[in-house]
């Protein structure tokens, strides 16, 4: 029992159990949505969502935001893209994927912790530049021809279920475990809930916001060479709404914006949600243009359903904490006049 | 004489507006030598269609950032405006006046109903404007299939008056859509700066508590900020429709990143409490020029993202930086010219 209910008052609760009903729902309606190769697609669908959203879970676990991952990730997807289809090898091509992102990283995190522009226009300004900076690479030509080799790394796994959306899990309880049982790892929660406080316990607050917008760009860069390897072709335009989607998917997931709270787990549902959507709304038989329509509802829905939770258990502590007060008032008084 | 001049020196200093100014006269000079067809006032005055929606809007916009907002959904209503004009006209037979009207209020209640969730949820408005923006450019593509055309092609046809009044040029140069910007930017400078209103607008920005206590009803105040962003968008809507000559439901998709970019560099501040309606109106025209400007002398429409992300980015750079201690310290203490200024 103890269990359960701690269980239900972690955040991530909601979306965990909002994606079983969705995936129950549609079940109901539609049968061949529930079978197991439709499950694996549906998995398989949100590896890019994923981690891009295990990044920009640490920027908002900083307290910050970083609106230009969808840049990022479209330009490093050029990239790879023309150095996969140039026979480049593998190896390779990550390595200059992540030096891509190590790079933007480095500008946004440099901009936000040292010079301390608002993380909203760092990032928006940066966005810009980057999309500008992959029309200048790809000449505003679609990149095409990705060697079949290349193509098949997304399709191969085991029982329906792909290595890279494996890996990602495998990562993500890495990170997880990163994140809640190492020193290091409770810093970035330390300062997005309180950054005076860790200024003044001595944690290096800079350094751990400059790390989290590195970490960022590279997830988004990584998440390019699973993005080139899904799609199979990169236009000037991919990437767009990433940014966006992988906040949705965050909020969703349970991690407040303001910092501090929620967790990779949630990150990771959030995630699946958001990639499902569209095909939910196919087996419903809507058509997939109200994508957007049933995502910005959830979010709206989800978001304000949670603050409202929230205001209710404040409340609700706050009249425990008073009444208890004047409850050992009173006892004192009694206490008093008996001497 | 000499206190005369540095007194004048010190008031002009701290205004961003002159400098805005400044900006767009060299913007004007720079691009005018280079491409002298650009000085034609037909050409400079015609070049405010391109950039039009921008203007509208961020001189609305810079509401929501005083009192410490973001909108992220204006562009998305922009393209619900649109397809709602050009629905109720085509498909249900709706004079357009009558169409353009009920545009605006479905601007209006977009933004109430975005407005409501942050005044009255404490949610941060980042997130619910997302989730706006998802949901309008959503329900925009829902509209846009009531109608038997297909959502690429828009819908087109409009009568002669309808796109006759945005094509309108007064004294045969200054288009009308320009006195539309000014004749908005006045109204917008009148209830920001000459009203009690305003006051309250800026002073939920600044301390929102202290303006609770004060009397004031904050909930209210930054929802309306909300519902003027929205009515912006479809001002903006109904008059890209108009000179487009079609409406579509992704108009206004890409308006998003620049409207911000206005606005900030209009210098207000994301924080809140700061900011005005003068230096957004001039900062979006500063966007637009540069733009106009650039793409005149043979930069592809693609790479003008790349000089406006750098204007952002290293304005507010510059700005957080000069108030920076430690740097302005550094500054000091390395740079002999500053020292030999205050030994004077």
């Amino acid at each position: 029992m103890n269990t359960i209910k701690k269980f239900i008052n972690r955040r991530e609760c909601t979306s965990i159990i909002f994606l079983i009903a969705l995936y129950v729902i549609v079940g109901l309606i539609n049968p061949t949505f529930i079978q197991s190769d439709n499950i694996m697609l549906c998995l398989n669908g949100a590896t890019v969502y994923t981690i891009c959203a295990i990044g920009m879970a640490f920027v908002i676990f900083t307290g910050e935001i970083d609106a230009s991952i969808g840049a990022t990730l479209g330009l490093s997807a050029a990239v790879v893209a023309t150095m996969v289809r140039d026979g480049k090898p593998f190896t390779l091509t990550v390595l200059v994927a992540v030096c891509i992102g190590l790079v933007i990283g480095l500008i946004n995190g440099f901009g936000v912790a040292v010079l301390k522009v608002p993380s909203i226009i760092m990032t928006i300004g940066i966005n810009s530049i980057v999309r500008g900076i992959s029309y200048v690479y790809t000449g505003g030509a679609w990149v095409e021809n990705v060697p079949k080799n290349f193509k098949e790394l997304s399709q191969q796994g085991i029982a329906g279920l792909s290595w890279m959306y494996i890996g990602t899990i495998i990562i993500m309880i890495a990170i997880y475990m990163f994140l809640a049982k190492t020193k290091r790892g409770r810093y970035f929660q330390a300062v997005g809930d309180n950054e005076d406080g860790a200024t003044h316990l001595g944690l290096p607050v800079t350094g751990t916001h400059l790390i989290s917008f590195v970490i960022c760009a590279v997830c988004a860069s990584l998440a390019s060479v699973v993005f080139v390897s899904r799609i199979g072709f990169v236009t000037p335009t991919s990437g767009n709404g990433y940014e966006m989607k992988a906040i949705a998917a965050c909020v969703i997931g349970g991690i407040s914006l303001s910092g501090g709270i929620g967790n990779m787990v949630g990150a990771t549902f959030g995630a699946l949600i958001m990639a499902s959507i569209s095909r939910i709304l196919v087996f419903l038989g809507f058509s997939s243009n109200y994508d957007n329509t049933i995502t910005g509802i959830l979010l709206i829905t989800i978001v304000v359903f949670d603050a409202v939770m929230q205001h209710r258990n404040t409340e609700k502590a706050r009249r425990e904490r008073l009444s208890a007060r004047t409850e050992t008032v009173a006892e004192s008084k009694v206490v008093g006049g008996n001497m | 004489m000499k206190e005369k001049l540095k007194k004048f020196y010190s008031k002009f200093k701290f205004h961003w507006e002159y400098f805005l100014v400044m900006f767009i006269i060299i913007e004007v000079i720079v691009f005018g030598t280079m491409n002298p067809k650009f000085l034609m006032p037909r050409v400079l005055f015609g070049s405010f269609n391109d950039f039009i929606s921008i203007c509208i809007i961020a001189v609305f916009m810079c509401f929501v950032f005083i009192t410490g907002g973001i909108d992220l959904q204006a562009g998305s209503i922009v393209g619900l405006t649109s397809i709602v004009i050009g629905v109720l006209w085509k498909t249900l037979g709706i004079s357009i006046g009558a169409a353009c009207m009920i545009a605006i209020i479905i601007g209006c209640l977009c933004g109430a109903l975005s407005g409501f969730f942050i005044a009255f949820t404490n949610v941060q408005p980042m997130v619910i404007t997302l989730g706006g923006s998802f949901l309008y450019s959503g329900l925009a593509i829902a509209v846009s299939n009531m109608s038997n055309t297909a959502a690429y092609l828009g819908i087109s046809g409009f009568p002669e008056y309808f796109t006759a009044f945005t094509k309108k040029r007064f004294f045969g140069v200054i288009p009308s859509q320009v006195l539309i910007f000014i004749a908005l930017a006045v109204i917008a400078y009148i209830i920001l700066h000459r009203t009690k209103y305003g006051r309250e607008v800026f002073l939920c920005g600044i301390n929102r508590r202290a303006a609770e206590f004060s009397g004031i009803n904050t909930k209210l105040i930054v929802m309306s900020t909300y519902i003027f962003s929205g009515m912006a968008a479809s001002f903006a809507g109904i008059v890209m429709t108009s000179y487009l000559g079609s409406s579509k439901s992704d108009f206004g998709s890409d308006l998003t990143m620049p409207i911000i970019t206005a606005v900030i560099l209009g210098g207000t501040s994301t924080l809140g409490g700061k900011g005005g309606v003068v230096g957004s109106a001039l900062a979006a025209v500063v966007i637009g020029i540069m733009r106009f400007g650039l793409s005149m002398n043979g930069v592809s429409n693609q790479y003008l993202d790349i000089p406006v992300g750098a204007m952002l980015v290293i304005v507010v750079a510059a700005s957080t930086a000069s108030k920076n201690e430690k740097i302005n310290a550094f500054m000091h203490r390395h740079l002999t010219f500053k020292h030999k200024l205050t030994d004077k």
